[in-house]
């Protein structure tokens, strides 16, 4: 790929872009969150058209105007959520063929005749032992990823873009999809692997491009110190520091002891003080939203949870939010929102036994407490009746944080609060955060975004595979240091 | 034409009711309307239960079964066990709540589609007054299979239900008003009627705000075979004899006059003053095309016509 420029709207997200894959090799391609790396692999699998910039493959120049032609190049994509590209009620073999069956003239096809071809792609991928005739349902997350990869083989692709193949994969089923690659190269394919766990990508790949807002900063061989990768990736970013000077009391509010993770089958020890912002810092996939699900027992799980020195039986959200503790979920339109309904109930739906006493809701003692908060949060439009699904994500998010602020809540748990929403809004619900750890409430913060941490957090936790890897005061972490931890570098 | 959305079901009424007068000459008198509200009655009954199992984000197909059920129930304790009002009353609510409780088991702890789970109740519930009764229906002076006549009969306080009058208004209507406002005023302006809406908008976040939503949807469910066994009463009363299966056609109405309903001022919400005026609605279509000579069986067409009117304008709000 030569000189790919992108841009949306006035934003450039890629800047003159060169991107060279060799036959037979795995290529890294690494970045942070907006470096333009899924721009730069959807130009290559023909989703997106660049604005200008060639892509050439073995010296022939192509245009491609939809995934189809990228198709017919030799270009294979494994995306991600590998869910939404597979039928879960057909057979191995059908999604395997699916695109040839969607090809071709006849209306019928014959299972038999294409049997052999089917087994051989499957002992291709190393799935040898799986039947053509199960149906994708019953297949496990690692297997459906080698099912796709064998779809994208049929049509012999010789480019196959991987996008984080490893982030729900176990350390047994990595190790077998690597040698799978491995065999797969002597075989001429070249891979374009897309990752943030860094040592994975110095086991398995060959050479690197380093994107950092959308230009290559790096290419070469991977062989270079992680440090440096990372120095590369992160480039140099202005220091925002948090000026503390709250007290944060020694008094532990809320804790949790040997609390178990069902998704990543590990177990984790978290206390947290009044008035201390506790940062999470973890990647996509490092199990957060789990830790913090668990946390509220809205997941049924194991181990203790302590609110100020006793042992709680929670079985529901419901009776941990009556402990104390709150969370503000990460899907905030589908787990935290009432989209239909006004900010005003929105924001009330908390306080009804105060509102209504003897369930009959007093409107206008209602009305006068959702009117302050939506002043005293900045909430736009400034009507306590407008309807939460016209509000703009930022001003959803207040809503969301707004419901709790006048709850008897001592624990709030944050998870990715700022996600999709502007840098305004974003000063604001930090200044909201600050606010309520000088009240005295303990914060746990979730977050992949680990400059937001430094900014705010007291403590910062790293988690790597729903563990915590580490343990730093905010003060002396740097931007760098995290990142490095974050993407696996001290676990090697 | 968001003038239509709002106002577009009211108008629908007006100029129903305004073309029945116009070519009809008994149509627009104080008889025929009170006649209407009287059929309608029994619907609104029904619709309101309906109303509230969609707020919960449910649905409840097993009404029209449970009404037959609750007839049956009330002829039965009155005329084969002469039993007295109260028990007449009882009997058949409590089987309500019970049919009720047992689609929400289905729903909520085995996790069974609703409509699906409702379904299979609804067949189930039919099976079951008709195997009480062997198809047959029950009526004052009934012949008994082991000789003699049944023992009781409908009494005049249980007939008083359906057929009595109140300041020359058919008590019915009045109980039909007076269960709508209630309703209406527990569903608008009391905590829990704002915790059913908050449960049906969003089930996941309502759990994740502490609302106990399980327990809300069993509510509406039980809420739901109650009213359908009122319906079932007043429909005993009103015909006077407990006859098998005079319940199924209920279902569609109600169903038709919830979602219509939601259509209603632009709510695009279940809500029980859009739930009344949509049996209105249907009861003026059905009371005109009757005076019209159009026979019975081609209006379940206009039925079910309306039926997906309603579902189109509800979506179209929605958006």
């Amino acid at each position: 790929m030569k000189q790919i420029v992108h841009t949306f709207g006035d934003v450039t997200v890629l800047n003159g872009v060169n991107f060279h894959v060799q036959p037979g090799e795995v290529h890294a391609l690494l970045g942070m969150n907006g470096a333009g790396k899924s721009t730069l692999m959807n130009i290559l699998a023909g989703v997106l058209q660049p604005v200008s910039g060639t892509i050439e493959i073995d010296g022939k120049t192509h245009t491609f105007s939809s995934p189809k032609d990228a198709k017919r190049a030799g270009i294979g994509h494994v995306v991600q959520e590998v869910d939404a590209a597979l039928f879960p009620a057909l057979s191995v073999y059908e999604n395997i063929l699916a695109e040839q069956i969607v090809e071709q003239k006849h209306m019928f096809f014959s299972k038999t005749k294409k049997r052999t071809f089917v087994s051989q792609l499957l002992e291709r991928v190393g799935l040898a032992h799986l039947s053509p005739d199960t149906t994708v349902q019953t297949c496990t997350l690692h297997e459906k990823q080698l099912i796709l990869l064998a779809r994208v083989l049929s049509s012999s692709a010789r480019y196959i873009i991987l996008d984080e193949p490893t982030a729900s994969l176990s350390e047994e089923e990595t190790k077998r999809l690597f040698t799978m690659i491995e065999q797969l190269k002597t075989q001429g394919v070249s891979f374009i692997y897309i990752s943030h766990k860094l040592h994975e990508v110095k086991r398995i790949c060959d050479r690197m491009t380093i994107l950092r807002d959308g230009s290559v900063v790096y290419e070469g061989d991977v062989s270079l110190a992680t440090e440096d990768i990372v120095r590369h990736m992160v480039g140099r970013q202005p220091e925002v520091r948090n000026a503390r000077a709250r007290n944060i009391s020694k008094e532990t509010i809320f804790e949790v002891k040997q609390l178990y993770i069902p998704k990543t089958k590990t177990t984790v020890d978290l206390a947290v003080r009044r008035g201390e912002i506790v940062g999470i810092a973890g990647l996509v996939g490092a199990g957060k939203t789990e830790l913090a699900e668990s946390m509220i027992a809205y997941v049924k799980t194991t181990g203790e949870r302590i609110m100020q020195g006793k042992k709680q039986t929670w079985a529901s959200p419901k009776e941990a939010i009556e402990a104390g503790v709150c969370l503000i979920p990460e899907e905030r339109r589908k787990q935290g929102l009432f989209m239909n309904e006004t900010v005003e109930k929105n924001l009330t739906v908390r306080l009804l036994s105060t509102i209504a006493p003897w369930q009959w809701i007093r409107k206008r003692h209602e009305r006068a407490i959702a009117t302050n908060l939506v002043s005293s949060l900045h909430i736009r439009p400034s009507s306590p009746t407008a309807l939460v699904k016209h509000l703009s994500g930022g001003n959803q998010q207040k809503v969301v944080i707004g419901k709790w602020l006048q709850t008897n809540s001592d624990v709030f748990i944050f998870d990715e609060p700022t996600k999709g929403i502007d840098v305004h809004a974003k000063e604001e619900v930090f200044s909201i955060i600050r606010a309520l750890a000088e009240k005295g409430k303990a914060i746990i913060y979730f977050t992949s975004e680990c400059q937001e941490l430094l900014h705010i957090a007291d403590t910062i936790y790293v988690m790597v595979d729903g563990q915590f890897v580490k343990k730093v005061d905010a003060l002396e972490a740097t931007y760098e240091q995290l990142v490095y931890d974050m993407t696996g570098g001290g676990t090697n | 034409m968001k003038f239509l959305y709002k106002y577009g079901t009211i108008l629908a009424i007006v100029i129903v009711i305004a073309f029945f007068s116009l070519t009809l000459d008994s149509f627009f008198t104080y008889a025929n309307f009170s006649d209407i509200l009287r059929s309608i009655s029994i619907v609104t009954l029904v619709a309101i239960g309906i109303t509230f199992s969609l707020i919960v984000d449910g649905f409840d197909l097993s009404v029209g079964s449970t009404v037959s059920l609750a007839t049956i129930a009330s002829a039965s304790a009155l005329v084969l066990h002469r039993q007295e009002l109260l028990v007449a009353l009882v009997v058949p609510l409590l089987l309500g709540a019970l049919v009720g409780l047992l689609n929400a088991f289905f729903i909520i702890r085995l996790r069974l589609p609703d409509l699906l789970a409702t379904l299979a109740v609804m067949y189930i519930i039919n099976g079951v007054q008709l195997t009480y009764t062997k198809g047959f229906s029950i009526y004052n002076d009934m012949p008994l299979p082991e000789g003699g006549v049944a023992p009781g009969k409908f009494i005049p306080s249980f007939l008083f239900i359906g057929q009595g009058e109140l300041f020359g208004v058919p008590f019915s209507v009045l109980l039909m008003l007076l269960l709508v406002i209630s309703a209406h005023l527990f569903l608008t302006y009391t905590k829990t009627g704002r915790l059913f809406y908050m449960t049906g908008e969003n089930r996941e976040a309502a759990h994740l705000t502490g609302i106990p939503v399980n327990r809300y949807r069993t509510y509406a469910y039980m809420i739901s075979g109650l009213f359908a066994a009122l319906g079932g009463i007043v429909l005993a009363s009103r015909i006077g004899t407990g006859q098998v299966s005079a319940g199924a056609s209920l279902l569609m109405d109600g169903v038709a006059a919830a979602f219509i309903g939601f259509s209603v001022f632009g709510i695009g919400k279940p809500n029980v003053i859009g739930t009344l005026l949509g049996s209105i609605f249907i009861g003026v279509l059905l009371n005109g095309l009757t005076m019209m000579n159009v026979p019975y069986y081609a209006q379940d067409i206009v039925k079910g016509a309306l039926l997906i009117f309603a579902l189109a304008l509800s979506h179209m709000v929605k958006k």
